[in-house]
């Protein structure tokens, strides 16, 4: 018995997958990174995610890395509740005891957990945000439906949280279609920590900002990680964005994922011809 | 200098093979370890010797983890006595053991940009269980010590220079030092004064019974802060033992890069 102590995991998910058209016998296996492609020959089904399995502690992120298409984010958009999935189980330790499977719940119960569980940071601001309302607005969103009444506790709880994400607080009162990209992308990451979720899913966080903002930004996402002791799940294509955030990643390939390394292990000794391929490429 | 009292190893290599199966390059396999076997013990500095390519960084790598080994066993000794296989435990258990009771201090600082030389150093001595205070004294203390002026105590680690950076990352990587260091060229872009300051601090590690595995591209480093050398060829040892018995049979050509 080994006696170094890990953190408990706070998300926990097992099988979980996600075919888009008929389930059919044999359409796993004729789908995947071996057989080089997540559609079905047979009935066009695409199997977008199958048999993914991973945890993440609280204070950790994990990586999910691939090309375009590759299932990253229909992984994490299952999770978030966004789309509905076809099989799995997905726990969360601080949700109902962790006896809940996220992937079953009702719509109700779903955005109960959505509002103080788990956020999500998405690549476009304007999904994550409402673009004509205001700075302080977005924020105020989550509170109210958290049960937050009172106006001036609202407006504290925005501006702390608009300056601890470094937005100018003499913005807070302009509509976020007003906005740079980069500070588009400050707001959504102040409401999503709103009202202090355990889990934080991040899908291309930095992708489409200028490389200084993007800098920015990362760093800021890193500090919040660590201050907060989130769990968080990062999904990049870019390695550099990996390589920054997270100590464990997984990489996916058609819809599976075929590794599951420490991300230093992965960018200096990856194992899966995949991910050779990908790791090379990104470093050419 | 020997003690009377055998001391249990720290490190327990046996058998350390490390290949690499490239499948975009005909599916070729490179060995970079042949069944390397050593140990190490708390207080000892081991000294990697050997020409360039031997196996030295490889074999740090594959301790760490950054390599997962092929075969073999890493078994290192925790802080109560039990002893782990590095090669076989999770990944989550490798990360709870970085830093904290196992580091690695490269050639090279990792760019954080926003970060200032002071804090990345304070927040590697609070990793590894100080509080701020003493880290900020002791970080301060070691960071002139090094010859980085207060001037760059704030100042973002993403601009400095080379040396600068190898500098910081020696303060960072040696305050409240963990039970075991690995260094990588830790030195090899100092000028000879800063290099100076810089091997005396890795010198007192020894002192303060941290178990030390180095590659150091010159004799002279070597000869000051070793206890034991090993020496590589190929992937494989080809002679370990006390300082006094290996270093009259090296060459300076033995220890290039």
């Amino acid at each position: 018995m080994s006696k170094i102590v890990i953190p408990d995991s706070v998300l926990k998910v097992s099988g979980l997958g996600k075919i888009y058209g008929p389930i059919t016998d044999g359409a796993i296996e004729r789908t995947g990174s071996q057989v080089g492609t997540a559609r079905d020959h047979q009935t066009g089904s695409i199997v977008a995610a199958w048999d993914v399995n991973f945890e993440v502690a609280a204070g950790e992120a994990l990586g999910i890395v691939g090309e375009s298409g590759s299932g990253k984010s229909t992984v994490l958009r299952c999770i978030a509740g966004d789309i509905d999935s076809s099989v799995g189980d997905v726990r969360l330790s601080t949700f109902e005891n962790g006896e809940a499977n996220l992937l079953t719940l009702d719509a109700a119960t779903r955005r109960k957990m959505r509002i103080d569980q788990l956020s999500v940071v998405y690549q476009d601001p304007a999904e994550g945000l409402s673009l004509g309302v205001t700075a302080g607005g977005n924020i105020a969103d989550p509170l109210t439906a958290a049960g937050w009444r009172n106006f001036e506790g609202i407006r504290v709880r925005a501006r702390d949280l608009l300056q601890r994400t470094e937005v100018p607080l003499d913005r807070m009162d302009d509509i976020v279609r007003s906005f740079s990209g980069g500070m588009r992308q400050r707001v959504q990451i102040a409401r999503a920590l709103a009202n202090n979720p355990r889990l934080v899913l991040l899908d291309e966080p930095t992708t489409g900002l200028d490389a200084s903002v993007a800098a920015g930004v990362l760093d800021l996402i890193r500090g919040l990680l660590e201050e907060f002791e989130l769990a968080a799940i990062v999904v990049s294509h870019d390695f550099s964005v990996i390589e920054m955030l997270t100590e464990r990643c997984i990489v996916m390939h058609h819809g599976r994922v075929v590794e599951n390394a420490l991300t230093d292990q992965l960018l200096e000794d990856p194992h899966h011809p995949y991910s050779q391929k990908l790791v090379s490429a990104a470093r050419a | 200098m020997s003690t009377a009292i055998a001391t249990k190893p720290i490190l327990d290599v046996r058998d350390l093979t490390k290949s690499f199966v490239l499948h975009n390059i005909d599916g070729r396999t490179v060995t970079g370890l042949h069944n390397v076997s050593f140990t190490v013990e708390p207080g000892q500095h081991l000294a990697l010797a050997g020409t360039s390519g031997a196996g030295k960084s490889t074999l740090l790598r594959a301790i760490y983890r950054t390599y997962a080994p092929s075969s073999g066993e890493v078994w290192f000794r925790l802080s109560d006595d039990s002893v782990v296989n590095l090669a076989q435990i999770s990944d989550p258990e490798i990360v709870a053991l970085r830093g904290r009771q196992i580091g690695y201090v490269s050639q090279f600082l990792r760019a954080q940009p926003r970060r200032s030389v002071l804090d990345l150093v304070i927040r590697a001595g609070v990793s590894r269980g100080m509080n701020v205070v003493d880290a900020r004294e002791l970080g301060i203390l070691s960071l002139r010590r090094l010859n980085i002026g207060e001037q760059l105590w704030d100042v973002h680690t993403s601009v400095l220079s080379g040396g600068e950076k190898q500098r910081v990352n020696i303060a960072a990587g040696l305050i409240s030092p963990p039970r075991l260091l690995l260094l990588d060229e830790p030195v090899s872009a100092l000028d000879p004064e800063n290099r100076e300051s810089a091997i005396q601090l890795i010198s007192e590690l020894t002192h303060q019974g941290v178990a030390v595995l180095a590659v150091f591209h010159d004799l002279d480093a070597i000869a000051r802060l070793a206890t034991q050398i090993v020496v590589m060829q190929k992937g494989r040892i080809i002679n370990n033992g006390p300082v006094d018995q290996i270093l009259p049979q090296l060459h300076p050509g033995d220890v290039q890069p």
